[in-house]
């Protein structure tokens, strides 16, 4: 014997549930990573699933939430102890008013009645064994559209499933979207064959509506007969990951603390493979001899278990964030997401694993420190030499050698590719010629003769500089005038990770520029990019051409 | 009873000892196409097809030249090359000389490159150790990202440094890149003025400008070279007021039993 609890959306006590359809198929509740308790601020509002699996928690350990306001929970042999079956629902009604929920409670023989008659019928609806397709033939064809989520396997549990690999990123959303649409057009067959309920729907032969409308009719006349076509999969609470260890006497270095964190990672790692779930977020809890506590957060790029790789970055995390004080208890808590699912072929070229890239950019980050790696980003500037940082990914799509080739070129790409291609059969037999930039301009004496330069020299070792053979220019720039406080406009030989938004310090504008370019080749054989600033008139080399 | 000469060089394989002694080079293949796995391509067609496909993985190979030769050039080529096969790159870019215009324009996949910029300061002043240390820790970076594996190249960008600086770092340190190199699939490029490493199974390119046939074989110096200004004239090239490029030579230097002619490659730049 089944029972179900829905909850209508008028009569919701809180949050949104607006009975959309997308997100009605959105199948079992995603309740996201479990959260450690000392970083959880205050509990949040207490959600309605986690109200009505909670009731249902109450009577039966198998229960079933298909919605947000929908939970089935098997109450059989529940008679023995509440008494028979309109006691048990009442009991249910009862216990979901005293948590201040209004609910629709059925109790059938059968899950799929039970459901049905749920969304069909207020307060306590009991049917006895046997009678479900009698309960069910009155009641409006439309109930269909409003408990798909309930839907045994030809259409819900594909659908469910579908949504769970949506939630994971790892599905097509078109699938769902089919679903959705196969269930319209067959309510839109229905009533164009005049069918109104339930149960003239259940009267059709099966092999007649099976060759019209497809399997998946088979499917809504089941549930219009009120029989399960699956079985109930009860649902799971999700498992908390966190291990902890008291100390007997306390650590002070990292290299003891990494035996300690082994040890408690890999019983972790390992219950993280049984639920096909990778970490997330990894905490790492140190509690001090001082009563302090030391709480480090560490999210991860990528969903990753590997326990080397979990322990090298919280050690290198710590190890840029020491603890003030020894340690006498160490805990670990992850926070779990749905595992990574990596298919390899023949005809890719093996590439750095996230957990690789993510401990490499650990080590960089604590060797070099954070600002100093990433991927570079051009930026919408006018600016010479202007630049952004942002984080290096650490999943890159793999690249098939049977396309290995260079991807679609762009115009101005293909207007380079015609410049530098001179040998006629499209093979590149020219370079781009490329500049390495001086962060800070390095500051010159420049002879100038007939207002062009003429002798470049400099004070810095490594540019000795010389005669002017030859140079082009001059090249006006400015910008930024705009949007430069009054001291910002005073142009200064700044370094120039202020020109990348990222590096830009906050609140501080960039500064304005304003000169005149020259690119010069000197006696010493190599050609510079010069430049005079026009509010000082000195001179600086800013690039070398190489 | 004595060892044949196969039996020795399968010890000396087993006990991992410097290829020297071993002819452990990849065999080129006889249909001229070159193998993606045994060579990073440039990109630079006639310069991939001198080099027998590219730079040798799996070795510390360098490309040296003065100023203005157009390694940069060269580098960010390769890197755009290696980026559009799908594969990552890293720049262990010591000086923090990178310029990111440049880079795009040369078609590298910036988000495929990961860049590491070393913390040199233009003017120490009385702190004459502080760039011998961001030298050092640029060298430990490099060493991690050999380490991480399955780079498709990764570059070592020295090209501004004096070379008294390099030659201050402990002479067991590029006998230690190579050995973390050996095996893998990832081509190591360093970039200098002048040869580093020396690595004998690595491949030497040192770049310079065209001038009366021949590339220049020593370090910059403009006195020593004694350029005239006509001789510059022709290789560097103007038009009208703008740059427009540079006509260089890319001759090996040093490539183990892979050339036996002296491979010279004409190259030239052009602004984008």
């Amino acid at each position: 014997m089944y029972a179900c609890l829905y909850r209508p959306p008028a009569l919701s006590a809180c949050g949104d549930f607006s009975h959309d359809r997308r997100a009605a198929l959105s199948g079992p509740p995603d309740r996201g990573p479990a959260r450690p308790e000392v970083h959880r601020g205050e509990r949040p509002a207490l959600q309605p699933i986690a109200s009505l699996a909670a009731i249902a928690q109450e009577f039966s350990p198998r229960y079933e939430c298909h919605r947000d306001d929908l939970v089935s929970i098997d109450v059989s042999g529940l008679e023995r102890l509440l008494g028979p079956a309109r006691t048990i629902g009442e009991q249910l009604r009862r216990d979901a008013a005293s948590r201040g929920m209004r609910v629709h409670v059925a109790v059938a023989g059968t899950r799929m009645a039970a459901i049905v008659l749920a969304h069909a019928r207020p307060g306590v609806t009991i049917v006895e064994p046997g009678g479900e397709a009698e309960a069910l033939a009155p009641i409006a064809i439309g109930v269909l559209e409003k408990a798909p989520a309930a839907m045994p396997a030809g259409a819900s549990a594909t659908r469910d499933a579908h949504a769970r690999h949506q939630r994971a990123g790892v599905g097509p959303r078109e699938k769902v979207k089919d679903i959705d649409e196969a269930l319209e057009s067959a309510l839109a067959a229905f009533k164009a064959w005049g069918l109104k309920t339930l149960g003239e729907l259940a009267a059709l032969p099966s092999a007649d509506l099976a060759s019209r409308l497809g399997r998946q009719a088979l499917v809504w006349q089941a549930l219009a007969r009120g029989e399960d076509v699956r079985p109930l999969v009860p649902t799971l609470d999700e498992e908390r990951f966190e291990s902890s260890v008291e100390l007997e006497w306390p650590i002070e270095g990292l290299e003891p603390l990494s035996f300690v964190l082994t040890r408690l990672l890999e019983p972790l790692s390992t219950r993280l493979e049984r639920r096909d779930r990778g970490a997330a977020v990894l905490h790492v809890l140190l509690r001090l001899v001082t009563k302090d506590s030391h709480a480090r957060r560490l999210e991860l790029p990528a969903p990753m278990r590997d326990v080397r790789t979990l322990r090298t970055l919280a050690l290198l995390d710590l190890e840029s964030h020491p603890p003030a004080a020894a340690i006498d208890r160490v805990a670990i808590v992850i926070d779990p997401t749905p595992g990574r699912v990596l298919q390899h072929t023949l005809f890719t070229r093996a590439q750095p694993t996230p957990e690789q890239l993510s401990t490499l950019v650990a080590r960089l980050g604590a060797l070099m420190g954070q600002d100093r790696l990433g991927a570079p980003a051009v930026v919408d500037s006018y600016r010479p030499g202007a630049f952004a940082m942002t984080p290096f990914k650490t999943e890159h799509p793999s690249t098939s050698f049977m396309a290995r080739g260079a991807p679609p070129p762009r115009a101005e790409d293909l207007a380079l590719e015609r410049r530098l291609s001179r040998s006629g059969d499209g093979c590149l037999t020219s370079l781009v010629s490329a500049v390495r930039r001086c962060r800070n301009p390095v500051p010159a004496r420049v002879a100038v003769d007939n207002g062009r330069p003429v002798r470049v020299t400099t004070d810095r070792r490594g540019f000795v500089g010389g005669t002017v053979v030859m140079c082009a220019g001059p090249w006006r720039t400015s910008g930024d005038w705009w949007n430069a406080t009054e001291d910002l406009r005073r142009p200064v030989l700044d370094t120039r990770e202020g020109n990348g938004p990222s590096a830009s310090g906050a609140g501080v504008g960039p500064r304005a520029f304003n000169k005149d370019e020259w690119d010069v080749a000197l006696t010493d054989g190599a050609v510079y990019r010069i430049f005079q600033d026009r509010d000082t008139d000195a001179w600086f080399i800013d690039a070398i051409v190489d | 009873m004595p060892l044949a000469r196969a039996d020795l060089e399968s010890l000396l394989r087993t006990r991992r000892l410097d290829r020297t002694l071993t002819t452990a080079l990849p065999p080129l293949d006889p249909a001229g196409i070159p193998d993606d796995y045994a060579c990073a391509p440039t990109g630079h067609t006639a310069l991939d097809a001198r080099l027998s496909g590219g730079f040798p993985r799996g070795q510390l190979s360098e490309i040296v030249g003065p100023r203005s030769a157009g390694r940069t050039s060269l580098l960010l080529q390769m890197l755009a090359a290696a980026t559009a096969r799908g594969e990552l790159v890293a720049l262990v870019d010591a000086l923090d000389m990178l310029d990111v215009a440049s880079a795009e324009a040369a078609g590298v996949q910036l988000d495929r490159l990961l860049w590491i910029r070393g913390h040199v300061v233009s003017n120490p002043g009385m702190c004459r150790d502080l760039n011998q240390r961001a030298l050092e820790q640029a060298i430990r970076a490099f060493t991690l990202v050999l380490q991480a594996g399955n780079f498709g190249i990764v570059a070592f960008d020295v090209g501004e440094a004096p070379m008294d600086a390099i030659r201050r770092l402990p002479f067991t340190t590029w006998m230690r890149l190579q050995r973390l190199i050996e095996g893998s699939q990832t081509a190591g490029v360093l970039v200098g003025s002048d040869s580093m490493a020396r690595s004998s199974a690595g491949l030497t390119l040192r770049l310079g400008i065209r001038d009366s046939g021949s590339a220049r074989s020593a370090p910059p110096s403009a006195s020593e070279r004694g350029w005239g200004p006509a001789s510059i004239e022709k290789s560097i090239r103007f038009r009208g007021r703008l740059f427009d490029g540079l006509d260089m030579e890319a001759r090996v230097i040093r490539a183990r039993a892979r050339y036996h002619d002296d491979v010279r490659v004409p190259l030239s730049t052009t602004c984008a």
